[in-house]
């Protein structure tokens, strides 16, 4: 009699590993089946406070977050500063700084389109924004044999749809 | 407090391999549970009266409320459960757990166990983007980054201010893999020499792919009570020294690198967990007083960074240090005997219970005599979440 077909099902073997040796106590539970499972997950992801940076990149406009009690600048912004505890407001930035260390990627995180139509390596940059007092994490589109911690980089904006908005920029070398 | 300080009772693991087919991840749990009550002899688990469940990610494991799915497994029912969860740092997390779970008074034993199928049932690339979910995800994580790219950012940073080098973390990925070769339950030891590391496939530089540490399929588990319980219950108590669990400290750090701007080389979280750990054990010159450690090695380099915040030598001496052969076996504080993250493995909510398991061995004299450490009558484990978001130091010592 012939078993019934399922389609999920990608193998089945007695799997022995060598540290069971010859006394092995779950000897009769060695057969093993293994079948394909799906999960997909899509979101309707709020940015929430975050919106607005989001927003005026499209406008081709760099903002972080001030306190108004401590005077601290915050890129990424944070709606609240974590120091004071008080709310912060928007400011906008020139969008000019300096490198203040950097991984050269061969392999990325493909979590969108963006991402995908890379070609590798490409260099995360953490850049200290002229008028920031934190480091913002993006992509430094350069050669990277020509990048060096505290060379002067600046916020390019994208020019062609881009799926994820903070797509809506990258860095680069900063002109003469 | 003194008299409620826990003590290890059983200690239990499976192996860990890249990928378990023979186990769901309750299998997992079944095998390491068996394994540490056994080794506690005990017959049944009817006397314990609580249970922590320990596991990082429910995407990995295709499974929530492992917790309750695996008392009802192990036969714990109706005991109390309670789940723990902080990133890489959950197996350690929930043993500290268990040390005010026991301080409290809140019970008497405390059955702590950690699982996760992290391995091969869903690609690099999968595994990958799941790990992001626990970065900033609509900040690094969406331009592309890594976990492995935000060590290396932050290695590069420790490189430019102290002067380390590629081959001195290239060093911690050769020992921590040939330490492996005398655990016969790790996941990938490795005969490798520091060129092969500097010449590998370069995946985020300076980081290349044998300075990172290994996904796994494991668990691990520990039984932790009273005093008083363990010599109730526990016919091997009387037999082997006492190991205290007499320090445990934890500490937070920014989710980005970039927010810790000026401070990149280092983990503040790591720093502050081991001085509150020290503090409770009693410990003033942790190089000298500590006789072997399971330090967290997710990327060669982060041992260096980790010898420097736990105060063994000073910040930026830790590349210098670890060349010299001060934490190899042999050395004056042997570190990651077992192999470590790069060479044992790493499925996370088992990682710190596995850790602690390998130092309780340690101070018992029970590991494979290749790799025990002599005379080791304290030893301390560190993990950590992110990239130091969550760090835990746990201590524990022979009291006979």
């Amino acid at each position: 009699m012939s078993s019934a077909s399922v389609e999920s099902v990608i193998e089945q073997k007695t799997v022995q590993p060598a540290w069971a040796g010859t006394d092995d106590p779950w000897e009769a539970f060695r057969q093993v089946e293994i079948i394909t499972l799906e999960l997909t997950q899509q979101y309707r992801h709020s940015l929430g406070k975050y919106s607005r940076f989001f927003i005026e990149l499209a406008n081709k406009q760099f903002y972080g977050t001030r306190c108004s009690n401590c005077e601290r600048v915050y890129t990424p912004p944070r709606p609240l500063c974590p120091d004071c505890l008080h709310i912060t407001g928007w400011t906008r930035l020139p969008g000019t700084g300096a490198l203040m260390t950097y991984a050269v990627m061969h392999f990325a995180s493909e979590v969108n389109d963006d991402v995908r139509r890379m070609s590798m390596p490409i260099i995360l940059a953490y850049v200290l924004l002229d008028g920031s007092s934190t480091l913002f994490p993006h992509l430094l589109k350069a050669d990277p044999q020509a990048v060096h911690t505290g060379m002067r980089v600046q916020v390019a904006y994208a020019d062609a749809p881009v799926q994820h908005p903070i797509h809506l920029m990258h860095f680069v070398a900063s002109e003469a | 407090m003194a008299e409620r300080v826990p003590v290890v009772v059983g200690v239990g693991m499976t192996p860990f391999a890249a990928n378990r087919e023979d186990c769901t991840v309750r299998d997992l749990a079944v095998e390491a549970v068996l394994d540490c009550v056994r080794d506690a002899g005990l017959e049944t688990l009817a006397a314990v009266q609580h249970g922590l469940t320990s596991y990082e990610s429910d995407h990995f494991n295709r499974q929530m409320t492992l917790g309750a799915i695996l008392h009802d497994t192990l036969g714990l029912n109706p005991t109390p459960n309670v789940r723990v969860e902080g990133g890489g740092a959950t197996g350690a997390l929930a043993l500290r757990t268990a040390w005010a779970y026991l301080q409290s008074g809140l019970c008497d034993s405390m059955l702590v166990y950690g699982c996760e199928t992290n391995g091969k049932r869903i690609s690099a690339q999968t595994a990958n983007q799941l790990f992001a979910l626990s970065a900033d995800v609509d900040w690094e994580m969406m331009v592309g980054g890594t976990y492995t790219a935000f060590y290396a950012a932050m290695m590069r940073a420790h490189m430019e201010k102290y002067g380390t080098q590629r081959e001195h973390f290239a060093h911690v990925a050769v020992r921590n893999r040939r330490n492996a070769a005398n655990n016969p339950i790790a996941q990938k030891p490795m005969d490798i020499t520091v060129a092969d590391v500097l010449n590998a496939r370069p995946i985020a530089e300076p980081y290349t792919l044998l300075d990172c540490s290994l996904l796994s399929d494991g668990a691990a588990a520990m039984l932790l009570a009273t005093r008083e319980w363990a010599a109730q219950h526990s016919p091997r108590y009387a037999e082997r020294p006492v190991v205290a669990f007499t320090g445990t400290g934890c500490g937070t750090d920014t989710m980005r690198l970039g927010d810790r701007y000026p401070h990149l080389t280092n983990f503040a979280g790591k720093r502050a967990a081991a001085q509150q750990a020290y503090r409770m054990a009693g410990i003033s010159d942790p190089l000298a007083e500590i006789d072997v450690a399971e330090l967290y090695d997710s990327y060669s380099g982060v041992e260096i960074q980790a010898v420097e915040d736990l105060g063994f030598v000073g910040e930026g001496e830790g590349g210098a240090a670890v060349v010299a052969g001060t934490f190899d076996h042999g050395g004056q504080l042997p570190v990651n005997p077992s192999g470590g993250l790069l060479g044992r493995g790493a499925p996370v909510g088992a990682t710190g219970i596995a850790q602690a398991v390998e130092v309780v061995q340690q101070l018992w004299g029970a590991v494979n005599p290749a790799r025990q450490v002599a005379d080791a009558r304290r030893g301390l484990t560190d993990t950590h979440a992110g990239i130091g978001s969550i760090c835990v130091v746990n201590i524990f010592e022979r009291q006979d």
